[in-house]
């Protein structure tokens, strides 16, 4: 299966791809008894948004939580912009122009929006300690008007927001950093429409400038096809499909994934135990 | 004729929400003020202190009594508070608060100077506090049990260092007072100076510093803080420093102001509850995510002044336990509800 898998997908070695902004080649991650990520080979292009689809707990999260310095890598090696890259910590990683909207969103309830999108990332009035409030307030305000998201009182605790205002506190607080790299973790998964094509738009407008590379893990296939610009599958801790969007549709992926699932079930009926994690869906 | 108003209506622009009324502003402040964390003690306390002057004569006149039964609480609670912040809790400042003077001692004794010693004793602290922190964020037992063991470890020690004798604080004589024991507890308002300071500025980092936004992030979303970035582990370490610091700064004090220091755990333990009842009365919740040392502050007081004036009534001292209980499950049921106001309802 693996070899199929990297049918069509031969590994160029750095320095032969030197608008790759980022390759990732071998990766593996294991938590306890759960494989999550096997052998995962993907390279991104300089301005190009990646699409990264797959299962719950195909392990989309997991590699970009490796991408970013929050896990450490089984084995496996990564480049950015041609030289080796292994993020000591988040903020190693941030130093080298790779920020993150996770999943969870990684915001502090008791802690206000202003608080929340500048944390880690304050500003004081140097050379004294102290936290230059009015400051961040007016550039979150900023922030936040850039977006284009409402957010009427940005001095409450994060608890008093709603959903989609606490993902657009996440995303402008990774966008504020003028990063290369953006790794977005379903950052429109609480959004309303309007919100999420306002997300869409800022996206767009970054690959405008040209200079942001971002992968973003979507769910949903027809908002796939108008971020992206190529599509990466993780299917059983491998990367199964790799495709410019423009080349592949929703149909296809559908197809794809439909598929695996019934081969799955398929093969559970004939008693193959490999496939059993379907079960817990 | 009718009295012109004060002031002449303005001319708003039409877009401009309306002026709002003063009965709607009145209702704003009150929402804020209920908002506040302190704002329950604040109305504890002024009951307090009208039930006590109103029914015990001498009160207030003997004020300055008030002052040892709450200075060096206040100052281990402020300490507790960012522990409890973190959704911690260090069990044993009652221990440290009575082992650090005896290693002070041990340090003079040594030969060491008297400030050196001070110095090296607080530091020795820290490190013990550090330690409480290392079991909690590094090897991943509750604090509660780490600092449990610890409070054990120490109330052993200070028996095993002083031959469960009573010693004279090095520095100190009945006779007279030296500078040195006049800055470090003996003074009369030395002890609430270091309480005010103390209180000062660890209020000032819990709010105004990258510390005290890391404390609170750290407590409210431990895994979300990390994914941001902060180094969570070393922020539990040093709450802990911070917190058996505050505990040894309040022992050495005490041991100062009274010129002798008894190997006494239980009585040492006695205030590592009063300081964690401080804590909880001045709105640090255990859940983590929200503290004031204010708040800590302020209820070290409270309990300052319930002992103060049922001595002075000389009630049973059983009834200030009875008070103590009930002022901290009534903290504790206020703060719930003021959160969930505050929060809006729903979100616990
Ligand atoms: N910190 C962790 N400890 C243990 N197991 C983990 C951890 N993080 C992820 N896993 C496991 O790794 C697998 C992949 O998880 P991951 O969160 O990467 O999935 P995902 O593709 O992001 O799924 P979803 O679409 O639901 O977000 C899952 O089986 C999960 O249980
Ligand atoms: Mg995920």
């Amino acid at each position: 299966m693996a070899d199929q898998a990297f049918a069509g997908q031969p590994i160029v070695e750095p320095s032969t791809a030197p608008d790759d902004v980022l390759r990732i080649e071998h990766i593996a991650k294991r938590f306890g008894p759960i494989t999550a990520l096997r052998d995962i080979n993907l390279h991104l292009r300089k301005g190009e948004v990646l699409g990264l689809l797959g299962d719950n707990g195909a392990g989309k999260s997991t590699l970009v939580k490796i991408i970013c310095g929050f896990h450490k890598a089984d084995s496996g090696s990564m480049w950015l912009k041609g030289k080796p890259y292994a993020p000591k910590s988040v903020l190693d990683a941030r130093a080298q122009g790779v920020d993150t909207v996770y999943q969870d969103l990684a915001l502090v309830d008791e802690l206000s929006a202003t608080q929340n999108l500048f944390l880690r990332r304050e500003q004081t009035y140097r050379p004294l300690p102290f936290l230059a409030g009015r400051k961040m307030r007016r550039e979150a305000r900023a922030a936040l008007d850039e977006i284009g998201i409402n957010i009427p009182r940005i001095d409450l605790p994060a608890a008093r927001l709603s959903g989609g205002q606490r993902q657009a506190i996440a995303v402008a607080r990774a966008i504020r950093d003028q990063s290369e790299i953006l790794l977005l973790d379903e950052p429109l998964a609480a959004m309303g429409a309007k919100e999420g094509a306002m997300i869409l738009d800022l996206i767009a407008r970054l690959k405008d400038r040209g200079d942001v590379s971002i992968i973003m893990i979507v769910h949903n296939y027809v908002q796939v096809f108008q971020a992206c610009d190529r599509a990466n599958l993780i299917q059983d801790g491998l990367i199964t499909f790799d495709k410019p969007t423009a080349e592949s549709s929703v149909d296809e992926l559908n197809e794809i994934v439909v598929e695996e699932y019934r081969r799955a079930r398929q093969a559970e009926m004939s008693g193959n135990g490999e496939a059993s994690r379907y079960n817990a869906a | 004729m009718a009295v012109a108003p004060e002031k002449a209506p303005e001319k708003a622009p039409a877009q401009r929400p309306p002026a709002r009324g003063a009965g709607t502003v009145a209702l704003d402040w009150a929402k804020k003020g209920l908002a506040l964390r302190e704002s329950s003690i604040i109305v504890v306390i002024v009951a307090s202190l009208v039930y006590f002057g109103a029914t015990t004569p001498g009160f207030f006149s003997g004020w300055k009594n008030l002052l040892p039964y709450f200075c060096f609480l206040a100052i281990m609670a402020a300490g507790e508070v960012f522990v409890m912040t973190l959704g911690e809790i260090d069990l044993s400042i009652g221990a440290l608060w009575l082992f650090t003077p005896f290693m002070y001692w041990k340090l003079t004794s040594a030969g060491i100077p008297l400030l050196p010693s001070v110095i090296l004793a607080l530091m020795i602290a820290s490190l013990l506090g550090g330690v409480n922190g290392f079991f909690t964020a590094y090897v991943g037992i509750p604090s509660f049990v780490a600092t449990l063991a610890m409070l054990f470890f120490l109330d052993g020690l200070a028996l095993i260092l002083s031959h469960s004798q009573q010693i004279t604080t090095p520095g100190t004589s009945v006779t007279q007072t030296s500078t040195f024991a006049s800055v470090f507890g003996a003074g009369t308002y030395s002890e609430l100076i270091w309480a005010l300071v103390i209180m000062g500025i660890l209020q000032v980092v819990l709010t105004f510093t990258r510390w005290g936004i890391y404390t609170v992030a750290t407590g409210g979303n431990r895994l979300g803080a990390s994914e941001a970035g902060v180094k969570t582990r070393l922020v539990v370490v040093r709450n802990f420093m911070l917190c058996a610091t505050t505990a040894g700064i309040a022992g050495i004090l005490e041991a100062v102001r009274t010129s002798s220091i008894t190997p006494d755990p239980s009585g040492s333990n006695q205030f590592l509850l009063y300081a964690v009842a401080a804590v909880i009365i001045g709105g640090t919740l255990m859940t983590g995510g929200e503290g004031t040392v204010v708040g800590a502050f302020l209820g070290a007081l409270f309990i300052g002044i319930l002992q103060d004036g049922l001595t002075l009534k000389s009630v049973n001292a059983n009834y200030l336990y009875l008070w103590l209980g009930i002022a901290v499950i009534i903290a504790m049921t206020l703060y719930v509800l003021v959160r969930r106001i505050r929060r809006g309802s729903g979100r616990g």
